[in-house]
């Protein structure tokens, strides 16, 4: 397991959300996933998702979709509820000495963005996620199913290429270190954003797809 | 910058084919490849309207009997279509195509013949494109983020609302913005409004 994050440090995030603490010694990630009780096929599954270049073929019938969204629902509070209000704070201390017009509608536009954010993940929290554990409990629901949710689900990470975008091409002063590091914090949402959304279409989606066929069969 | 972001989609039925071209297109260098893949044929032209690829390869045994001719008329956006060849065909069939690669061509012969569709790209779009907006652009934008609707811009301004959503299309285009509160940023640092003009909900193009 400690060899899997020193190589991917972005799986650190990963063993994070599926509630896995680091301090993992020289254990092998079943060992590790046994002990925190994560199911290691559905660990394993969005790891080799997020690393290979092809994505290998899934037998989504094998996953946990418990545990999915478990990890699903842990990203959402780590967006919501840590990397974007610290984004926020840094950018607003990182402008305070830009003019205060500028300063005003570069805050308000994060803020938006923040609150689309938010928009995007509670429908999931919402209606998505307790629509799967009814499923799971075997509970079909006639007015829902998955695929009203694969048609509506926007790129979220769109609007923060805009701001980062803007920054970088309109930013009307030198912005030091500390607007550079807002920078880099933003491309690193951007491409964690983006990879949870894939996990979202490409791996939740198919397996409660599956799920349903076989609660309809 | 040198980095160019290019669109393919790969129309062909082989896993390992298609496989196989994304591993050689993603180590290009200087281009970001976004790549989409369309497994079957049913979904072919329904993705490409949706995804607008730069760059189609097709496997020209995927469209059958069906002329690429054809599928130009039914996707009528500006592409070029590079066909997939696996097997001995046509080369009128062949012709019909802004290039080939053959599964056969070494990584090399396929980098350059991709370099040289990019670099086509490139003159295209600086052909048209410039990137700062003109002043009817600059007009729009102000009605943009003081919150007006197409309507009431095209009232303001004269035009037809077609035209406004031209106008505004191309400012898309032109900033990378999308959002009417990406265009106020925009339009507050390049003073084309007072902060105290703007202070309205916004909506998104």
């Amino acid at each position: 397991m400690s060899d899997l994050i020193s190589d991917n440090y972005s799986m650190l995030l990963v063993m994070s959300r599926f509630g896995i603490p680091i301090g993992v010694g020289e254990k092998s990630i079943k060992e590790v996933c046994k002990e925190n009780g994560v199911h290691a096929p559905t660990f394993l599954a969005v790891v080799n998702f997020l690393l290979e270049e092809v994505p290998p073929k899934i037998d989504y019938k094998t996953l946990s979709k418990e545990h999915l969204i478990v990890y699903l629902q842990h990203a959402h509070d780590y967006f919501l509820n840590f990397r974007l209000p610290n984004i926020r704070r840094k950018l607003v201390e990182a402008i305070k000495d830009c003019p205060k017009d500028v300063a005003f509608v570069i805050t308000r536009f994060f803020d938006e963005y923040a609150e689309e954010v938010n928009k995007h993940m509670m429908y999931e929290e919402h209606t998505v996620f307790p629509y799967v554990r009814k499923l799971l409990a075997g509970e079909k629901d006639p007015h829902y199913n998955i695929t009203v949710f694969k048609k509506r689900h926007d790129q979220i990470e769109l609007k923060i290429v805009e701001l980062k975008n803007i920054l970088i091409k309109y930013y009307p002063i030198d912005g030091g270190h500390l607007l550079n590091s807002v920078l880099y914090d933003i491309f690193d949402t951007e491409q964690d954003l983006a990879s949870h959304n894939i996990v979202e279409d490409s791996l939740f989606v198919p397996a409660i797809l599956e799920l349903e066929k076989e609660i309809n069969a | 910058m040198n980095i160019t972001n290019l669109k393919i989609a790969i129309a062909e039925p082989s896993f390992v084919i298609r496989s196989g071209f994304e591993v050689i297109l993603k180590r290009t260098h200087n281009i970001k490849i976004q790549l989409i893949e369309i497994p079957s044929a049913e979904l072919l032209i329904d993705t490409v309207k949706k995804m607008q690829p730069d760059l189609l390869f097709i496997n020209p045994l995927f469209l059958g009997n069906f002329e690429l001719l054809r599928l130009k008329e039914h996707i009528n956006t500006p592409i070029r279509y590079i066909a997939l060849v696996s097997s001995l065909l046509d080369p009128a069939t062949l012709s019909q195509y802004d290039e080939n690669i053959n599964i056969y061509d070494s990584v090399e012969d396929i980098e350059q013949k991709l370099e040289r569709l990019n670099e086509q790209n490139e003159e295209k779009d600086n052909a048209e494109e410039q990137q700062t907006l003109s002043t009817r652009e600059k007009e729009i934008v102000v009605c943009v983020v003081k919150g007006m609707t197409n309507r009431e811009i095209a009232d303001k301004l004269f035009l037809s609302t077609h035209t406004v959503i031209t106008h505004r299309r191309n400012i898309a285009r032109k900033l990378q913005i999308r959002s009417a509160s990406g265009l106020t940023i925009y339009a507050i640092v390049n003073k084309l409004v007072e902060l105290d003009e703007i202070n309205h909900p916004h909506a998104e193009i």
